[in-house]
């Protein structure tokens, strides 16, 4: 790979009106496996945002109720089926002999079984039917029927009657739901006319990632939450390193009590405790009813981060005004504004690109973690931390729901700081920039 | 029986051959001076002898004797009973050589207590003790202070009180004069010799100038591209050279007598990882025969005068005038040009 | 020394100054106050309750009354927890965030020096990588999803062993000390070791080590003498960011946790709106960590002698 952009080496005034091309200059390290493999990286999450949600069409914030806390699922078909809630056997039916499943599906499994002698209260427990143990309990009754309606998927459970008073153990059976989705949540999602259309077969649409705890699809909210977290990760550094700079050339370039009055207010700012004041100033931007709460995020940043960039350029300046080819061509009679242009920016392009490079992966972290408690986008919007905040909730249950947007900031974080790093290796090693 | 006596010795860091063909003696009491160009392996022979070769550098000598003992068979342990106590070395940069985090009353006591097994106490009484034979005034003061407190000067003064402190026998001096003012070079030119004759020590001295040579060395071996080319007393080296590099190098220094005369020597050592066949110098050499890239020459000449050149073997057909002439003292070639 | 101290120290007390005047208006251009998150209240309460926490007056003299207060040490009385002074849930509960700010840093510290130091000896072989490996994923992977990730192990082991190996959550004890301030640690050590090695790697090269050895020091003592207050300086110089960090970064480990420290509270309270409580504890901790790297700068003094005589001169 060979980069001619970062060709700024500090010239002589004698070659000032020289600077245009030098032939490339080949960066090894820029070409090295990781940085390749980081850079496919970064692309490859640029287009999941941008060009994914065309390829998946599904919305991020569409609810699927009978797919709740789903794993990854290819599209299937459901039986619609009638739910009237509450649920009795009918007198006719017989008493069974063992315990008898009416109905046993997604929505709801519907057991019952002889009236025993002496029993008073049954205990039904549902366990998964590969370990095992009971299970939990999942109700008390003194009926000698019961309806299970919580949160089944389309597994083997091993159903277990006891006596509640005694522990006894008095009936089990293994039973596995069938795929179905109620008539109104399949009228909700269009996927019937009216709700009295039962009985008949619906196909599900498939979530290659799952669903989160509202049903919702995985693939869809990581694409709209990759665009929060990437853009303010983008802009937000764009727009504080770009005030950086400028501060921090302008307290450079005018130099005495401007400048000390100037670096004494960075001082401060950056004393300012980071987080405590990006919730506080998150907070004291505030977001209107409807509004997102990215533009509050990124004002917060922008007042918070910029000293950074600022303590860069004026070091640099002040390092530049000093150097022999500055003074040369001052000397020389360039005007100011042709030194800052000829001199000064080439030779702090490239350290404000690697600065850049190294503030998107910080800025995303940010984001995230002001999201992740709660103090960052606003819902329905979303973002890759504000996923994990949901995830986390599901933790012990559904892990995946963290974990998958937990991979997609460490991998974007990841690749970003190594792209900074290579970037700062390639800069450092053919620029002779004076370090301040 | 020698102190040091190295014949052969090669060392090889990863593809680079650093040190070829080293041959050293040294008798107990003597300076002898390594002299040779940047990048010749001067500092790899120092390191060598010190036993503080990376671990990926493979060492071997045909044989390597100190003070009776055969070193290449030393283990880490040993080595370091050797270090600082037997064998001690002074190094080029004292800004860089001593510890900034410890006082130098420390840096000097440290060898003591180590080898000596002496208190903290008395071990910094014998370091101010030293610090004031080498003319440091405030010795007690000077040993609290810190290496940033001392000029260049007297840093190379502590470097030195470090080294000899535990009285070694062989004191390894790595260009220590190189990183200093002119005026300051003498006068620490004049302690080491003070510190030598008073003490006994054996100095292997290394440097690539020439005028130090001629003041503190009582004999001389040229280094060239891994290999010790010529070795002899520094008489003899000096007013008979009898290798070519020798008698470029001493072209190519200044001297009041002759300012005009003045001659580099042209092209560039030798890529040591693709060491050539023949001699190393032939590519630069302005005697050279068809054998000299060919074979590799031997050490050949007198009995205390050696020189790795085809020009002195023994079926040269003008081997003997040269060595009439290297006895007269004045070369035949010298005369030619 | 003593100068350079009461020029730090001054320089501290106008920052805090600073935060304290940046936090008192960045809170009130907040939309709303703490009595509007109440329910409907009628007029006569609402006066009633403004003049009482002295929001009727102008904002200038409420900033005056807030400073003279906060100059005597009295940060108010919590507007949503009735009758608790902020000194009070300060003094309750910031004891418990420094114990586990203080264990993640030493966790860091000592993880972050020897990791780094094991990683620069062994430079290129296998302990080289491994740590290099784990230091880039604890600095990808955000804190909250190690918290979350620590939980799910601890679960495990703890389903895996049929008893309670480790509390899940939950403050008191040392077993739940460690596992949140190892998770709170981790990302520091991380960063600490990357610095760590690279200094260490230039000691490993500099002559002074050469030099050293060339005396005969050896083993332990060459690396406690001379290696490792050479290399530990730039860590010592990163001592004061990262102890804000860890501070500040400690309310994620409460939450996640649920750990009784500060930072939840801060939390709350800006959710709340609770002005007294925003107030107290952004003061307290930025005055807190002003003295942090005020200590961090003077004990670099007592490590690099060159700085300590240059500032005593100064």
């Amino acid at each position: 790979m060979t980069i001619s952009v970062f060709r700024f080496a500090p010239k002589t005034w004698g070659s000032a009106d020289d600077l245009e091309m030098v032939a490339p200059i080949a960066l090894p390290s820029m070409a090295s496996p990781t940085v390749i493999l980081s850079a496919t990286v970064v692309v490859f999450l640029l287009l999941f945002v941008s060009v994914g949600p065309l390829l998946w069409q599904q919305s991020p914030s569409q609810q699927w109720l009978s797919q709740i806390s789903d794993g990854p699922s290819p599209a299937y078909s459901v039986r619609v089926i009638s739910d009237n809630g509450a649920w009795r056997p009918s007198a006719l039916s017989d008493m069974p002999a063992g315990l008898k499943v009416h109905a046993a599906n997604t929505e709801y499994v519907r057991l019952h079984w002889p009236v025993l002698e002496g029993v008073t209260r049954y205990r039904i427990y549902r366990g998964d039917a590969h370990k095992p143990g009971l299970g939990l309990a999942i109700a008390d009754t003194s009926d000698n029927y019961f309806q299970d309606r919580l949160q089944l998927s389309r597994e083997l459970y091993r159903y277990t009657i006891a006596d509640a008073d005694t522990g006894l153990l008095l009936l089990a059976r293994e039973i596995r739901p069938e795929a179905a989705i109620s008539a109104f949540e399949a009228q909700l999602q269009g996927l019937i006319p009216v709700t009295n259309n039962t009985s008949q077969w619906v196909e599900l649409p498939a979530h290659p990632l799952g669903t989160d705890a509202l049903g919702r699809d995985m693939l869809a909210r990581l694409m709209a939450g990759g665009r929060t977290s990437l853009f303010v990760g983008v802009v937000a550094p764009l727009l504080y390193i770009s005030f950086g700079c400028i501060f921090g050339a302008i307290a450079g370039l005018m130099g005495g009590w401007v400048d000390q009055l100037a670096m004494r207010f960075v001082d401060f700012v950056v004393a300012l405790p980071f987080l405590l004041f990006m919730i506080l100033f998150r907070v004291a931007f505030g977001i209107g009813p409807g509004e997102n709460g990215i533009m509050p995020l990124i004002l917060a940043m922008l007042m918070l981060s910029w000293p950074g960039s600022a303590r860069l350029i004026r070091g640099q300046v002040l390092a530049l005004r000093s150097q022999p080819f500055v003074e040369a061509s001052r000397i020389a009679g360039v005007g100011t504004s042709r030194m800052i242009l000829r001199h000064m920016l080439p030779n702090v392009l490239p350290m404000i690109l690697v600065a850049f490079s190294f503030a998107i992966p910080q800025a995303i972290f940010t984001e995230a973690f002001l999201s992740f408690i709660g103090m960052g986008v606003s819902p329905p919007t979303t973002s890759w931390g504000a996923l994990c905040n949901d995830g986390i909730k599901t933790l012990l249950s559904h892990p995946r729901q963290l974990l998958l947007p937990a991979l997609f900031i460490s991998l974007s974080v990841l690749a970003f700081n190594i792209l900074g790093d290579a970037l700062r290796d390639a800069t450092d090693r053919r620029s002779g920039v004076v370090r301040a | 029986m020698s102190l040091l006596d190295v014949n052969a010795l090669t060392v090889s860091i990863g593809p680079v051959q650093a040190v070829r063909d080293v041959s050293l003696t040294l008798e107990p009491g003597e300076c002898r001076a390594l002299v040779g160009e940047s990048g010749c392996g001067k500092s790899v022979t120092a390191m060598s002898l010190l036993g503080l070769m990376p671990s990926n550098a493979k060492i071997s000598a045909e044989h390597w004797l100190f003070a009776g003992r055969d070193m290449s068979q030393l283990n880490e342990r040993d080595w370091r009973q050797v270090r600082g106590n037997q064998i001690a070395m002074i190094f080029q940069n004292p800004m860089t050589a001593l510890d900034p985090t410890q006082t130098i009353g420390a840096q000097i006591a440290e060898p003591l207590r180590i080898h000596k097994g002496l208190s903290r106490r008395d071990a910094k009484m014998r370091a101010i003790a030293l610090l004031e034979r080498l003319a440091i005034a405030n010795p007690a003061q000077r040993a609290e202070q810190y290496p940033f407190e001392f000029s260049g000067g007297m840093l190379q003064r502590a470097m030195i009180a470090m080294a000899v402190v535990c009285e070694p026998q062989l004191l390894i001096a790595d260009e220590p004069t190189t990183a200093l003012d002119v005026t300051v070079q003498a006068e620490v030119l004049c302690l080491l010799q003070e510190m030598r004759e008073s003490s006994g020590t054996a100095m292997l001295f290394i440097t690539h100038d020439l005028g130090v040579v001629a003041e503190i060395a009582d004999s001389v071996s040229v280094m060239y591209a891994g290999q010790t080319v010529e070795s002899g007393s520094l008489h003899g080296v000096f007013k008979t050279e009898a290798h070519p590099y020798t008698q470029a190098l001493k072209r190519a220094v200044p001297s009041l007598e002759n300012p005009r005369q003045l001659e580099a020597i042209k092209g560039s050592p030798p890529d040591l990882r693709r060491p050539p066949a023949g001699c190393g110098f032939a590519a630069r050499c302005s005697q050279r025969m068809a054998i000299c890239e060919e074979q590799p020459p031997q050490m050949a000449c007198g009995d205390n005068h050696l020189a790795r050149c085809w020009l002195w073997h023994k079926d040269h057909p003008l081997r003997w005038r040269q060595a009439d002439a290297l006895i007269s003292g004045t070369p035949v070639w010298r005369n030619k040009e | 020394m003593v100068n350079f101290i009461a020029r730090r120290l001054l320089s501290g007390l106008i920052t805090i100054w600073f935060i304290a005047t940046a936090t008192f208006f960045a809170m009130h251009a907040v939309p709303g106050d703490p009595l509007t998150q109440e329910k409907a209240m009628s007029p006569a309460v609402r006066a009633q309750l403004e003049a009482r926490y002295g929001l009727d007056k102008p904002l200038i003299e409420q900033y005056q009354l807030f400073m003279s207060n906060m100059l005597r040490g009295d940060f108010g009385i919590s507007f949503t927890q009735e009758n608790r002074s902020v000194n009070d849930i300060i003094r309750e509960h910031f004891p418990i965030s420094a114990t586990l700010g203080i264990a993640a840093v030493l966790i860091a510290l000592v993880g972050g020096i020897s990791a780094g130091s094991a990683a620069a000896y062994c430079k290129n072989r296998w302990p080289d990588r491994v740590v290099m490996i784990a230091v880039i994923a604890a600095i990808s992977v955000p804190g909250f999803v190690i918290a979350g990730l620590a939980q799910l192990v601890i679960v495990a082991l703890n389903n895996a062993a049929e008893t309670t190996l480790l509390p899940v959550a939950g403050w008191g004890s040392v077993s739940q000390i460690w596992v949140p301030a190892l998770v709170l640690g981790l990302g520091t050590m991380a960063y600490l070791s990357r610095i760590m090695r690279a200094s260490m790697l230039e000691v490993l090269s500099a002559d002074f080590n050469i030099a050293a050895k060339a005396k005969g020091v050896n083993g332990w003592r060459l690396f406690f003498h001379h290696q490792l207050r050479n290399a530990v300086l730039p860590v010592v110089t990163e001592l004061g960011p990262t102890i804000a960090a860890i501070t500040t970064g400690g309310f994620v480990v409460e939450l996640i946790f649920a750990i009784p420290g500060l930072g939840r509270y801060f939390v709350q309270a800006v959710q709340q709106l609770d002005y007294t409580v925003i107030m107290g504890t952004t003061v307290f901790y930025g005055a807190f960590l002003v003295l942090v790297v005020v200590l961090v700068d003077i004990s670099y003094g007592l490590i690099d002698p060159r700085i300590r005589l240059h500032r005593g001169r100064s």
